[in-house]
């Protein structure tokens, strides 16, 4: 029943694009991922040729303004994506702990029970809004003994010892009365630290953290951001934080993904990224970000118009529309591909010798 | 006790103080009165026409409740809130009835937040912003189709657009709509709360700009109320940070993020994330949560988070104190304390 793909014809590590620091193999390789929407007024293709690698002890960001594919692409990966949305092609690889292997999480049968072992259990999901997301008659408590009894073999009279055990480990103070509280109970900040302990309740190898600070306060945010990054420094565990946050992806991540219209623009280190932008759209968006340090009443350089309806994505190029660096005659005519443009930097513009192939 | 802010004298289009906001809570068969939410609490600040003050703060700290209390959206329970009029009247909106509050209206404007919720989707553009017009008196038709392009044109959307409904433009579009319909009175004041948090990183620059651009062409005073310092940083000349319903330091936009004065202004600063991954700094990382302001701590409301905290500090509430620079602090120990700001840097791109 566990369709396991033992899988040596995947060249995991050829494409792999070396985050700095290499701790070991990659846990989850994505590798020209496409999710599709199948409406009445058309498709959407919402995460159109995806590919990325996220090592053990590794941040990896995935950013980009509002339908950008970022979610539909970490909804693709855990495959609870919505009809009509759909999986069309590539591989979602997952690496299995103890040298178990490969699954391509994008052919393993819906529902199946290697899909739900690996929910919660290999992959943990931190979604944006916790109110929405925990159940509000069930207490904090229930939701998270339950992920523990779903992802581990403890004995039922420890389980509840291990869930105190575990809010308190996300900083949760007073856990053994918390644990019966409901989320409604909580405030925005505890609400989204018992959610992170139900996600690390089945001990993930690769945390998914969507938005996960977005509807916190700044102060509150710097405790989570803080709270994530020791739990990687204590477990190793990799991380995929999407985010439309500028500054929450220099703070944490190693390797950044930027995606626009579902495509990937530009992916590299982070701090290639932040100085060494290669796409027009990169190098926009981060000048376009307003920042403590920059002058009071000064204008921003923003970029031009806005982010197109994804049904109606333009030909060729997504960007060019908007793009200062249009280069008529070329960005219009077919779409540029992912192409080295620096050390372990990639960026999909014609602008660089190799865009123009395929 | 108002602590006192600003001569009257000045030219201070709004001067607001010793604000104060409490919602009863009512409990028992009788709805007695058991307790008060002091969502506002002795707040005082003043904006010379054609700048713009912020108010700043995590949420529950009261900045929305005061910017609603200035658009007299809620009944206020103390202080006072001058206004200058056009004519050069200056009144106090706190004590009007709704009535004689209706006057008013036109020049005192909002924005807000949401640009998906606060447009009536089935008002066309043209009917949106014209609808101000129209309540008063620009009957003519005509008229008001004429001003409506105007103004379509002034905040960036074409003027053949008017004859859409509000689903055909993308974010941003309607946020210059409600922008738009904000100005069509040619009001003098004009209150933002959270104007661009609902947008693209994008979109937001380009409507921080036309926000600007307005001010410049148009001589407005703005109340701005946002929790993202960034932003604040751009838009303001002032700012006033507030915590627990009180301003707990009010400076001007530079000397806040280089050298603030109070505690919480310093961890809020150090809590905002820097797009610099060469400055990932140690943060002064703030404990435990907001108190209640059903019951706030004894003392200074943000001692029981507070890094610098002093027996005084748990006991005694803290005066508002006004510096030689024309800072105000509300702060035991403000002259004593060397706080570290945002700091110079330079741009990575």
């Amino acid at each position: 029943m566990v369709e396991e793909l033992t899988v040596k014809h995947f060249e995991i590590t050829e494409t792999a694009r070396g985050p700095k620091q290499m701790n070991g193999a990659p846990v989850l390789s994505v590798r020209d991922l496409r999710t599709h929407f199948f409406q009445d007024e058309g498709v959407t293709k919402a995460v159109d040729g995806v590919s990325f690698d996220v090592c053990p002890g590794q941040t990896v960001g995935i950013v980009g303004e509002s339908g950008c594919g970022k979610s539909v692409t970490s909804l693709s990966i855990l495959r609870i994506v919505d009809p009509p949305g759909r999986i069309v092609s590539g591989k979602i690889l997952l690496r299995r702990e103890g040298g178990g292997g490969v699954t391509d999480i994008a052919a393993l049968p819906a529902n199946s029970r290697a899909l739900r072992d690996i929910r919660g259990g290999e992959i943990g999901l931190v979604f944006q809004e916790p109110m929405s997301s925990l159940s509000p008659v069930h207490t904090i408590g229930s939701q998270l003994m339950e992920a523990i009894r779903l992802h581990t073999h403890l004995h039922e009279s420890a389980v509840r010892e291990r869930a105190i055990d575990m809010l308190r480990q996300v900083g949760i103070p007073q856990p053994e009365q918390r644990i019966d509280s409901y989320a409604a109970q909580l405030s925005g900040g505890l609400r989204q630290r018992a959610m992170i302990a139900i996600a690390l309740a089945g001990q993930p190898r690769l945390l998914i953290a969507d938005e996960p600070t977005t509807a916190l306060d700044v102060t509150t945010q710097a405790q989570i951001l803080e709270l994530l990054r020791s739990i990687q420094e204590e477990t190793g565990m990799a991380v995929a934080l999407i985010t439309h946050d500028i500054g929450v992806i220099a703070e944490m991540c190693d390797y950044v993904i930027i995606m626009y219209l579902g495509r990937v623009v530009e992916q590299g280190p982070v701090d290639q990224i932040f100085f060494s932008p290669k796409h027009p759209y990169t190098e926009a968006l981060l000048r376009s970000v307003p920042n403590v340090h920059s002058e009071p009443k000064t204008r921003l350089p923003a970029l031009a118009g806005s982010v197109p309806h994804p049904l109606h994505r333009p030909e060729g190029c997504p960007f060019h529309p908007r793009c200062a660096r249009f280069m008529p005659g070329t960005c219009e005519r077919s779409q540029p591909r992912l192409t080295e443009v620096g050390p372990d930097q990639r960026a999909s513009c014609f602008l660089y010798p190799g865009a123009d192939h395929g | 006790m108002v602590d006192t802010i600003s001569d009257p004298s000045d030219d201070a289009l709004l001067d607001v103080e010793g604000l104060r906001k409490y919602f009863p809570i009512h409990a028992g068969l009788s709805r007695r009165v058991v307790a008060n939410v002091r969502a506002v609490e002795d707040v005082s600040f003043a904006i010379p026409r054609g700048k713009t003050l912020s108010l700043v703060g995590e949420s529950g700290c009261g900045k929305s409740t005061t910017s609603r209390a200035v658009m007299r959206a809620l009944d206020v329970t103390g202080g006072s809130i001058r206004f200058r009029r056009q004519s050069g009247e200056v009144v106090d909106i706190a004590g009007l009835s709704r009535a004689q509050m209706k006057p008013l209206r036109s020049e005192i404007q909002m924005v807000f937040q949401d640009p998906f919720s606060s447009l009536n989707p089935r008002m066309t553009v043209a009917d949106i912003i014209g609808e101000p017009l129209l309540v008063n008196g620009i009957d003519k038709r005509q008229d008001r189709v004429d001003r409506v392009a105007e103004l379509m044109r002034r905040v960036g959307l074409p003027a053949q657009f008017m004859q859409r409904f509000p689903h055909a433009f993308s974010g941003g579009q309607r946020q210059r709509i409600g922008i738009a319909r904000a100005l069509a009175l040619n009001p003098s004041l004009m209150v933002l709360d959270e104007p661009v948090s609902a947008l693209d990183v994008s979109v937001q620059a380009q409507v921080l700009n036309l926000l600007l651009d307005l001010q410049d062409e148009l001589a407005l005073t703005y109340l701005f109320v946002a929790h993202d310092l960034s932003v604040v940083k751009h838009i303001s000349d002032q700012v006033a940070v507030m915590y627990l319903g009180s301003i707990v330091e009010l400076a001007d936009t530079c000397a806040l993020f280089d050298r603030p004065l109070h505690p919480y202004t310093e961890a809020l600063l150090s809590a905002v994330p820097i797009p610099n991954p060469r400055k990932r700094s140690a943060r002064v990382l703030l404990r435990g949560e907001v108190g209640s302001p059903i019951k706030p701590p004894p003392g200074c409301p943000f001692h029981p988070r507070c890094a610098y905290a002093q027996d005084r500090c748990r006991t005694e509430v803290p005066r508002l104190e006004r510096t030689a620079e024309g800072r105000q602090v509300r702060c035991h120990r403000a002259h004593e304390l060397d706080l570290s700001g945002v700091g110079s840097m330079e741009r990575p791109v």
